[in-house]
C-alpha cells in the first residue's frame, strides 16, 4: 500500500513538474503576442482614470495606456481585455498571471518593486500624485491637527491606510479611520458628513470636487501627506516584458516632447522619410535602424501607438485636461521643457 | 462478495480524494515557490502598522498583526450577539403577529417578509448605511435626552454607537428577523388547532396564553430552525466590510492585503469562523438542553 | 348626521370583521398604520418629485447586459426576453399535460441556450465571459451554479445516508465545513486563490471560478435539504421495494429520490433564490454582475451621488426576480405533487 501511494505521489509530480517546465522561461510578452490579445487589470471605479461610460466601454487615463501598450504590442489596439479589480486582488491577480499589466492607478514604492516584496516590476510613473485630505471650508480645519480625533474617510487596501496612519502617527495625534471599498463609496461617506476630511491621492480629491453640486465649500488642505508615483506594472522576473512595457511609456513622453501628435503623426511621417538627416527622429518612428526589434516589437511601435492614443500629453487632455469631466492641472505631470517632472531617456 | 465490493468502492473513493489533495497542495507548493510568496506565520508578529475605527479591547497600530486579527474576531463577536438578541426580538413579534386574527397586522407582518426575503442583505445593508443612517441630515432626538440619532450614530446616554455598527445591527436583524418569522410562524402552526382554542374557551387572554401554553408547545419546532439562522446570521456578518465595519473578515483583508500572505490570512479567518460557530452551537445546544429538561 | 353615525357604525363592523378585538389591538395597528402610511408618503413623495431617475435611464442598458459589446447587445437581451416570456407562459396559462412537458424542455434548454447566446461558439462570434456583466450575469451565475449544485447536492445526501463508512464520514465533513464557513470566504478562496492551486500555465477564468465556488458552496446546503426530503420519505415504501426484489439503485432511483425531491422542492427555491441574492456578494470580489456594474456606473463622474436611486431601482428588480422565481417553484410544485399523486403534507 505504501508502495503504491508513494509511486503516485511521484507520479503526480512528475507530471505536474511536466506541465510547468515549458511556460517557465518563456515570457509573458510571447504568450500576449500568441493569444493576439492584452489583459489589463484596471479599477473600473476611478473618475479620470478608469470608470465605466453610458456607453458600457472603460475609459480614462489608466485605460488609455493601456491601449498605447496593445498597440505597441499587438497588431491592434483593440485587442485588449479590461478586468476590473479591487485593490485587494490586483497584485495576487497580476503574480498568478490572471492580467498581463496592473494599469490601476498603483503607487510604485520599494515594498511593492522588490522580489521580497510584492514582487512587481513597475513602468515609469504616469501621474505624479501626493495623498492629500479634503475638508468642507466652514468646518475650519486648516491643518492636521484640527483633525485630531475626528474621523476620516479611506479607501481600504491601499496606501493611503498607511500613509494617514504613518502622519498622524509621527505627531502623536489620533484619528478614527472609516474604511471603505472603494472611492464612491469615500466620497459618500464624506458628503454624508460620516467624516470630517476624506484622504485620497489629491488628483482624486480634485476629480470628487469637480463633481460636487458646490465644490466651492469643500477644500483641499496644503498638507501632501505622501509622494504618490502612479506607475503601471508587470510581474517582476520578466524582464523581456517590463522593458517592452517602460519604453512605451517613454514613447508617449518622447512623442509629446518632439511635437508628434496623433493628427500631425502622418505629416512627420513623411517628413522624416524624405530627409535622410533627421535620424533622431527616423530612428524614433522606426524608419531607421531597429529599436523596435531590440524590445520585441515592431520597429514602427511608435507609430502605432501615436495613432491610437495620441502623446503623454494628449492621452492627459482627453481624461483629465480644462474640457474633460474631470479637470486636474497638469502641474507635475509636465514633460520638463514645461517646467514639469516628466523626462524620456534617449530613443537610441 | 458483496462486503468485499462495498470495500473497494470505498477505498478507491478515499483514494482519488487523496489523489486530488497531493495535486492540490503538490501545486500550492509548487506555486508558492515560483511566484516567491512562501509560507510562513512570522509576519503575524510584525506591527500592523493599520489603524481601526472600533476596538473593544485595547488596539492601536503599532500592535501586531496577530492582534489585530483578534481585535476583529471580538468586533465580529460584537455584532453577532447584539444582533442576534435583535434579530429575536423582531423575528417572534413577526412571526405572532402573522398568526394575529388581525388583518391589518397580518398584512404588514407579510409585507415584511416579503420585501425583505426577496431582496440581497447587502443591498439591505447599504441601503441602511448610505440612506438609513448618513442622510440623516437633522438629529433626530426619540426620547429626548436618551436616544440620539445622527449620520454621527446612535448616542444613547452618552454611549454611541458608530452608523457603521448600528447600520450593521439594524440590517442584519431586519433581515435575518423576517426569516426567524416563518420559522416562529411555523411552529405555531404545529401547535394542534385544540390547543388554541382550548385556552380561549378557558377565557385566558391572548398574551398569557401564547407565553404560557402555545409557545412552549411550538419551541421544539423552532430552536433547530433558529439555530440554523443564528449561524446564519454569524455567517453574514461578514457582509460588515461593504459598511466599513471592522470585523474580521475585513480586517483579514487588510492584513491579507499589506502582507501579501494570502493563504495563511485565510487559514486564520477560517478558524476564527470555526472558533464563532462552536460559540454559538454550544449556547444553543445548551439552550435546547436546558428546554427538554424544563418540559420533562 | 345620522348618515356620520351609520358611517361609524359600519367602520366598527368592519374593524371587528378584520380583527380588531380591544383597545390594546386598536393601538397596535393604529401606530403600525400611522408608521407605514407615512414611510411610503415620504418614499412615493421621494420617488416622484425628488429622486433624479437619469442615473437609471441613461444606463438602463448596463444593468441588463453590462458592458458585453453594443454590437451584439442582441443576444443577452434576446436570452433574457425569452426567460420573461417563458416565466409568464408558464405562470399564466393554464396548460394541458403536453404542454406541460414542452415548457419543461423549454426551461431546461433555457441553460444552454443562455451559454451559447452569451459566449458564442458554433456560428457565432465568441465572447469573452470577461464582457459579461449586469442582470444577464446575475442569471447566468445563479441558473449554472443550480444546475451544478444539485447532483452534486443529491449525491452528498446519499452519502451522508449511506451505511458505507468511509463515505458516509468524508461527505458528511465535507457538508459541516461547507456550512460552517461564510460565502464570501469561499468567494474569495475562488477569486484569489484557486490560481494557486492549479498547475503553472493553466488558467480559469473569473466568472467559472465565481461560479465554482457558488456551486460547492450551495451544494452543502442543498444536499442537506435533499436529505431532510430522503428522511421524510415513508420508511414502509423502501420495505415494500424490497420485497419486491429492487436492489438498492433502484429503490433510490424510482422510489425515494423523486419524492425527497418533490418533498424538498420549496427548500431548494429557497435556496436558489438565497443564491440569485448571494451572487451580488461578487461586487466586493470585482465581478460586475448587477450590483458590481451599479457601483461603477456610481463612479461615473456624471453619477456621483445618486446612491438612494440606483439601490431603490436595484431592489426593485431582485425582488422581481426573485418572486417571479418563488412563483414559478410554487406551480412546478403544484404540478408535480399532483403528477405523483402524493398524499400527505406539503
Amino acid at each position: 500500500m505504501r508502495k503504491l501511494l508513494s509511486s503516485i505521489i511521484g507520479l503526480t509530480l512528475l507530471i505536474s513538474g511536466c506541465s510547468s517546465s515549458n511556460q517557465i522561461g518563456k515570457s509573458r510578452l510571447d504568450i500576449i503576442k500568441q493569444r493576439n490579445q492584452l489583459i489589463c487589470g484596471v479599477s473600473g471605479k476611478i473618475p479620470g482614470f478608469s470608470f465605466l461610460n453610458t456607453n458600457g466601454k472603460y475609459s480614462g487615463l489608466d485605460v488609455d495606456i493601456c491601449k498605447a501598450i496593445s498597440a505597441a504590442f499587438l497588431e491592434s489596439p483593440n485587442n485588449i481585455q479590461l478586468r476590473p479589480l479591487t485593490a485587494a486582488e490586483r497584485f495576487t491577480s497580476l503574480r498568478t498571471g490572471e492580467i498581463d499589466l496592473l494599469s490601476r492607478n498603483t503607487t510604485f514604492n520599494l515594498s511593492r518593486d522588490s522580489q521580497k516584496g510584492n514582487g512587481l516590476s513597475f513602468a515609469p510613473v504616469v501621474f505624479h500624485d501626493g495623498q492629500g485630505l479634503m475638508v468642507k471650508i466652514n468646518s475650519g480645519v486648516k491643518d492636521l491637527k484640527d483633525l485630531s480625533n475626528k474621523s476620516i474617510c479611506v479607501g481600504s487596501g491601499t496606501t493611503t491606510e498607511q500613509n494617514i496612519n504613518d502622519a498622524f502617527e509621527e505627531k502623536s495625534l489620533k484619528y478614527t479611520p472609516i474604511k471603505y471599498q472603494d472611492l464612491n463609496q469615500v466620497i459618500a461617506g464624506y458628503l454624508q458628513g460620516r467624516c470630517a476630511a476624506m484622504t485620497s491621492d489629491r488628483s482624486q480629491l480634485a476629480a470628487a470636487r469637480s463633481s460636487f453640486k458646490n465644490p466651492g465649500n469643500h477644500v483641499i488642505l496644503d498638507n501632501i501627506l505622501s509622494k504618490e508615483p502612479l506607475a503601471p506594472a508587470t510581474v517582476g522576473n520578466d524582464e523581456r516584458l517590463a522593458d517592452a512595457v517602460r519604453w512605451v511609456i517613454y514613447a508617449l513622453i518622447e512623442a509629446e516632447e518632439k511635437g508628434i501628435t496623433q493628427s500631425n503623426i502622418n505629416q512627420k511621417l513623411d517628413l522624416a522619410k524624405d530627409n535622410k538627416g533627421m535620424k533622431p527622429l527616423r530612428r524614433f518612428l522606426g524608419i531607421e535602424g531597429d529599436l523596435g526589434e531590440k524590445l520585441g516589437l515592431a520597429n514602427d511601435f511608435v507609430v502605432k501607438i501615436i495613432k491610437t492614443t495620441g502623446n503623454y500629453g494628449e492621452i492627459y487632455n482627453r481624461n483629465l485636461g480644462p474640457n474633460s469631466q474631470v479637470y486636474i492641472p497638469r502641474g507635475l505631470n509636465q514633460i520638463s521643457k514645461q517646467g514639469g517632472i516628466l523626462i524620456s531617456p534617449p530613443f537610441n | 462478495m458483496r462486503f468485499t465490493k462495498s470495500y473497494i468502492i470505498q477505498y478507491l473513493f478515499l483514494l482519488i480524494i487523496i489523489l486530488f489533495l497531493i495535486l492540490i497542495i503538490n501545486n500550492v507548493h509548487f506555486n508558492l515557490i515560483r511566484t516567491g510568496l512562501g509560507f510562513d506565520f512570522a509576519w503575524l508578529f510584525r506591527p500592523a502598522s493599520f489603524s481601526l475605527a472600533e476596538h473593544i479591547l485595547p488596539y492601536s497600530p503599532s500592535n501586531s498583526f496577530a492582534w489585530a486579527l483578534l481585535v476583529g474576531w471580538t468586533n465580529s463577536l460584537r455584532v453577532i450577539f447584539v444582533a442576534l438578541i435583535f434579530s429575536t426580538i423582531i423575528g417572534i413579534s413577526a412571526g405572532i403577529l402573522g398568526k394575529s386574527h388581525n388583518y391589518i397586522l397580518k398584512f404588514i407582518s407579510r409585507l415584511y417578509i416579503l420585501i425583505i426575503r426577496q431582496t440581497p442583505l447587502l443591498l439591505q445593508l447599504l441601503f441602511w448605511y448610505f440612506v438609513g443612517f448618513l442622510s440623516i441630515r437633522n438629529p433626530v432626538n426619540i426620547i429626548v435626552p436618551i436616544i440620539n440619532i445622527s449620520n454621527q450614530g446612535i448616542n444613547i446616554f452618552g454611549y454611541i454607537l458608530t452608523p457603521e455598527f448600528s447600520s450593521l445591527i439594524i440590517g442584519l436583524s431586519v433581515f435575518t428577523g423576517a426569516y426567524i418569522a416563518e420559522i416562529v410562524r411555523g411552529g405555531l402552526n404545529s401547535v394542534p388547532k385544540g390547543q388554541w382554542e382550548a385556552y380561549k374557551s378557558l377565557g385566558i387572554s391572548d398574551s398569557i396564553g401564547l407565553k404560557d401554553i402555545i409557545i412552549p408547545q411550538a419551541l421544539p419546532a423552532i430552536l433547530p430552525g433558529l439555530t440554523s439562522q443564528y449561524l446564519n446570521l454569524a455567517k453574514n456578518s461578514t457582509l460588515a466590510i461593504a459598511v466599513g465595519y471592522a470585523d474580521i473578515y475585513a480586517v483579514s483583508d487588510t492584513v491579507i492585503n499589506q502582507t501579501g500572505k494570502s493563504i495563511e490570512g485565510f487559514i486564520l479567518l477560517l478558524i476564527g469562523f470555526l472558533f464563532i460557530n462552536l460559540i454559538i452551537s454550544n449556547i444553543m445546544e445548551f439552550f435546547n438542553r436546558n428546554i427538554l429538561k424544563n418540559k420533562a | 348626521m345620522k348618515i356620520i353615525t351609520k358611517d361609524i357604525k359600519f367602520l366598527l363592523f368592519k374593524a371587528r370583521k378584520i380583527g380588531i378585538n380591544n383597545k390594546t389591538d386598536l393601538f397596535i395597528t393604529f401606530i403600525l398604520l400611522v408608521g407605514v402610511f407615512a414611510t411610503l408618503t415620504n418614499f412615493l413623495n421621494w420617488i416622484f418629485f425628488h429622486a433624479n431617475w437619469e442615473v437609471v435611464s441613461r444606463n438602463l442598458n448596463l444593468y441588463i447586459i453590462g458592458t458585453y459589446p453594443k454590437a451584439l447587445s442582441w443576444r443577452p437581451f434576446l436570452w433574457i426576453s425569452i426567460i420573461i416570456l417563458l416565466s409568464f407562459t408558464t405562470l399564466l396559462k393554464k396548460l394541458n399535460y403536453i404542454k406541460k412537458r414542452f415548457i419543461y424542455i423549454c426551461w431546461l434548454l433555457i441553460i444552454p441556450l443562455g451559454i451559447y447566446l452569451l459566449a458564442g461558439g458554433i456560428n457565432i462570434i465568441p465572447i469573452s465571459t470577461n464582457f459579461w456583466g449586469g442582470l444577464s450575469l446575475t442569471l447566468i451565475l445563479t441558473f449554472i451554479s443550480i444546475i451544478i449544485a444539485l447532483p452534486i447536492g443529491i449525491l452528498l445526501a446519499l452519502g451522508r445516508q449511506s451505511n458505507l463508512l468511509i463515505i458516509k464520514k468524508i461527505t458528511s465533513l465535507y457538508i459541516d465545513c461547507m456550512r460552517s464557513v461564510p460565502l464570501i470566504a469561499i468567494l474569495f478562496f475562488g477569486q484569489l486563490l484557486t490560481p494557486l492551486l492549479l498547475p503553472v500555465g493553466m488558467e480559469i477564468n473569473r466568472v467559472i471560478r465565481a461560479i465554482f465556488s457558488f456551486s460547492i458552496f450551495v451544494s452543502a446546503y442543498i444536499s442537506e435539504d435533499i436529505r431532510g426530503g430522503l428522511q421524510s420519505v415513508p420508511q414502509n415504501q423502501i420495505e415494500a421495494a424490497k420485497v419486491l426484489g429492487l436492489n438498492k439503485y433502484q429503490i433510490n432511483k424510482f422510489i425515494v429520490l423523486p419524492q425527497a425531491l418533490i418533498i424538498a422542492i420549496p427548500a431548494l427555491t429557497n435556496q436558489a433564490i438565497g443564491l440569485l441574492q448571494n451572487t451580488s456578494l461578487m461586487a466586493i470580489l470585482g465581478l460586475v454582475e448587477l450590483l458590481g456594474i451599479s457601483r461603477s456606473i456610481l463612479a461615473n463622474p456624471q453619477f456621483i451621488g445618486s446612491h438612494l436611486e440606483v439601490y431603490v431601482w436595484l431592489a426593485l428588480i431582485y425582488w422581481l426576480v426573485c418572486t417571479i422565481i418563488a412563483l414559478l417553484a410554487k406551480k412546478i410544485e403544484r404540478h408535480f405533487s399532483k403528477s405523483l399523486n402524493f398524499q400527505g403534507d406539503l
